[in-house]
């Protein structure tokens, strides 16, 4: 039996006292890429910020399990350091720190190692590289004034440069162009190689012509309703969810 | 003599003691003649400074004018670039617990000269600054003054700043207050001529139970003059801040324009932040804008920089070291710059 990286069950979640996760099992091996799909409100920016620890939101029951470790209770650094990462649906904007310093301390806090100049320069070019991100992307403040594809992509440059074990692609699709999210395939599909796990969350079928995803679930009113496999996907995209709605009702 | 405005219910002088230690290291690297200097040391600068100068008020200037142990005159002769910044470094030990510096600075019409003044303490004790620092910057002259400060926390420290600017000349104000119990500083510049240019930028760190009463005014006076405020601060603890900043328009001031913007951080529940912008014009043509604001470091913004590994201090950190850093990269010297940095990380970090 593999070794489960992240195991969640019955998972409750409140915001302001009203819960919008209501009970999910969720589980993802070493290697896995998970997709989660669902109708706006769902509840899928939830389970990705809960993941990552967002104060705001309160885990009222449930586990969420990390490398067999319980993670709930931990701040969102501690998680960071433990190998969770998420690429934001609406990254911050953040004057005054540029991409590339604030990479190298985000590498060195998670790495537990100081990031020499000069060597961690060379990394980050060659992953702008990959990312077809042109170099003045690193002097730049982080996010400053970044369309909305590019802080898309600069999501994708620090999970690259981060290399977690889980990484939760919150809607990193949508602002893409199509060239934009076939590299951000190729990315994900290189960190899965490494036998690291993906959660992407989306919208649309595009960038799972890329990915091989190994699971995909449907999200609804805080519940997943149904997992699968890729033809889920095709499901939604012929029926909607509402389409899906009905056939469970009739079940 | 009682200092309302953060709270402070007397304040005594302490008996004058002299500063004997060495302040002034690179004056030999620049190619200012020492007769010129002390030949001003002596010129009364009220013949030219105006009344509404007050700096930090009579009691303050005139202790200074009566006592002063320490300080600077500096004449720069007309169409003179001085290259090198003049860098003038006290540090108050148990032998030298007072500083009471008057600085004269004038410049001739064409020149420039930068000027660093670092104050500091190596001692727990209390130690007392009292300073008054003079310029006139005549036509087409610019002058660079940053003053540092981070006196150890028992210590006062006060400071008047007065300027007279003239035709096109500029002036480029830097305070960085980061120590002293009390801190009260003051900075006026008097835009006498048509376009000078007065810019101020400051920063603050108020920790423990410091206060600061920060006093800018920008007193325009001459035709298409320009003047700039801008200062950022945090405030953690139990520290309080008063801040007034003033847009002065005299008659006569016709399209001349004034900014001033202060922005603070406020970390803690028990700090207290006063802010008062004043807009005072005689002439109609002139054009006066002020924005503050004040704030915890935004959830959602913390949230981001810890999901990539850093803890909650590092990420606040961040944030404020980001905010000063407009106004630290003005100091022109590294080494300055550096320790600067390290006094912000050492007291977010270890708070
Ligand atoms: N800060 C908040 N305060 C109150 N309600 C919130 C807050 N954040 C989210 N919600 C509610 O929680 C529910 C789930 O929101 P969530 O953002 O997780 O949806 P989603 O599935 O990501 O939707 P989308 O596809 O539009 O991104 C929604 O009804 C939303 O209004
Ligand atoms: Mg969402």
């Amino acid at each position: 039996m593999k070794k489960k990286l992240l195991d969640i069950k019955n998972l409750k979640v409140n915001i302001e006292d009203q819960e919008i996760l209501k009970g999910i099992d969720l589980e993802i091996n070493p290697g896995e890429i998970h997709v989660i799909m669902g109708p706006n409100g769902g509840g899928k920016s939830t389970l990705a910020y809960t993941l990552m620890g967002h104060p705001r939101y309160e885990v009222t029951e449930g586990q969420i399990l990390f490398d067999g470790e319980e993670i709930k209770d931990l701040s969102p650094d501690k998680r960071a350091k433990k190998g969770v990462f998420l690429s934001f649906q609406y990254p911050e904007e953040i004057p005054g720190v540029t991409v590339e310093e604030f990479l190298r301390t985000s590498k060195t806090a998670v790495s537990g190692e100081q990031q020499k100049l000069i060597p961690f320069k060379k990394l980050l070019k060659s992953k702008m590289e990959e990312l077809e991100m042109k170099d003045e992307y690193a002097s730049r403040y982080l996010n400053l004034g970044f369309s909305g594809g590019e802080k898309k992509k600069n999501e994708i440059l620090q999970m690259s440069i981060l290399e977690p074990k889980l990484s939760i692609l919150d809607e990193t699709d949508s602002g893409l162009d199509v060239d934009a999210i076939r590299i951000v395939a190729e990315d994900v599909n290189r960190l899965q190689n490494g036998n690291r796990s993906v959660l992407v969350i989306t919208h649309y079928n595009k960038l799972l012509d890329y990915l091989k995803p190994d699971f995909v679930h449907i999200l609804l009113d805080g519940k997943i309703v149904k997992s699968g496999g890729l033809e889920l996907a095709e499901e939604i995209d012929k029926y909607g969810y509402e389409g899906i709605k009905a056939k469970f009702s009739r079940n | 003599m009682k200092w309302n405005r953060i709270g402070l219910e007397s304040l005594t002088f302490p008996e004058p003691k002299k500063y004997t230690k060495e302040y002034l290291s690179n004056l030999e690297i620049t190619n200012i003649n020492l007769d010129e200097i002390n030949e001003l040391s002596t010129t009364k600068l009220e013949d030219f400074m105006p009344k509404e100068a007050k700096g930090l008020g009579k009691d303050f200037t005139s202790y200074v004018e009566e006592y002063y142990n320490s300080g600077i005159s500096l004449h720069v002769p007309r169409n003179m670039k001085v290259e090198k910044p003049i860098i003038l470094d006290f540090l108050m030990d148990d032998e030298n617990p007072m500083v009471i510096d008057r600085n004269i600075l004038v410049l001739e019409p064409n020149s420039e000269i930068t000027v660093v003044i670092n104050y500091k303490t190596k001692t727990q004790g209390h130690c007392f600054h009292n300073g008054l620092t003079k310029v006139y910057a005549k036509e087409n002259s610019l002058v660079n003054i940053i003053k540092i400060q981070n006196l150890n926390d028992k210590s006062h420290n006060f400071d008047s700043n007065l300027a007279i600017i003239e035709g096109e000349g500029n002036i480029n104000w830097v305070s960085i207050e980061l120590g002293g119990n009390i801190t009260g500083s003051n900075f006026t510049t008097i835009l006498n001529g048509d376009a000078s240019q007065g810019n101020l930028s400051s920063i603050y760190l108020g920790d423990g139970d410091r206060k600061l009463d920060l006093g800018y005014s920008m007193i325009h006076k001459g035709r298409k003059s320009n003047s700039n405020i801008e200062t950022k601060g945090v405030l953690m603890d139990d520290s309080k801040k008063v801040f007034r900043g003033n847009l002065i328009f005299k008659k006569g001031a016709r399209t001349s324009k004034g900014v001033e913007g202060e922005y603070v951080i406020l970390l803690d529940p028990a700090v207290k932040s006063d802010s008062i912008p004043g807009l005072f014009c005689e002439e109609d043509d002139v054009s006066g804008e002020h924005a503050a604001s004040a704030g915890q470091i935004d959830k959602d913004k913390l949230f981001y920089l810890m999901s990539r590994g850093l803890s909650e201090r590092e990420a606040k950190k961040l944030i404020i070291q980001a905010a000063f850093r407009p106004v630290v990269d003005k100091i022109p010297s590294e080494e300055l710059r550096n320790s600067i940095n390290t006094e912000i990380e050492r007291r977010i970090i270890n708070e």
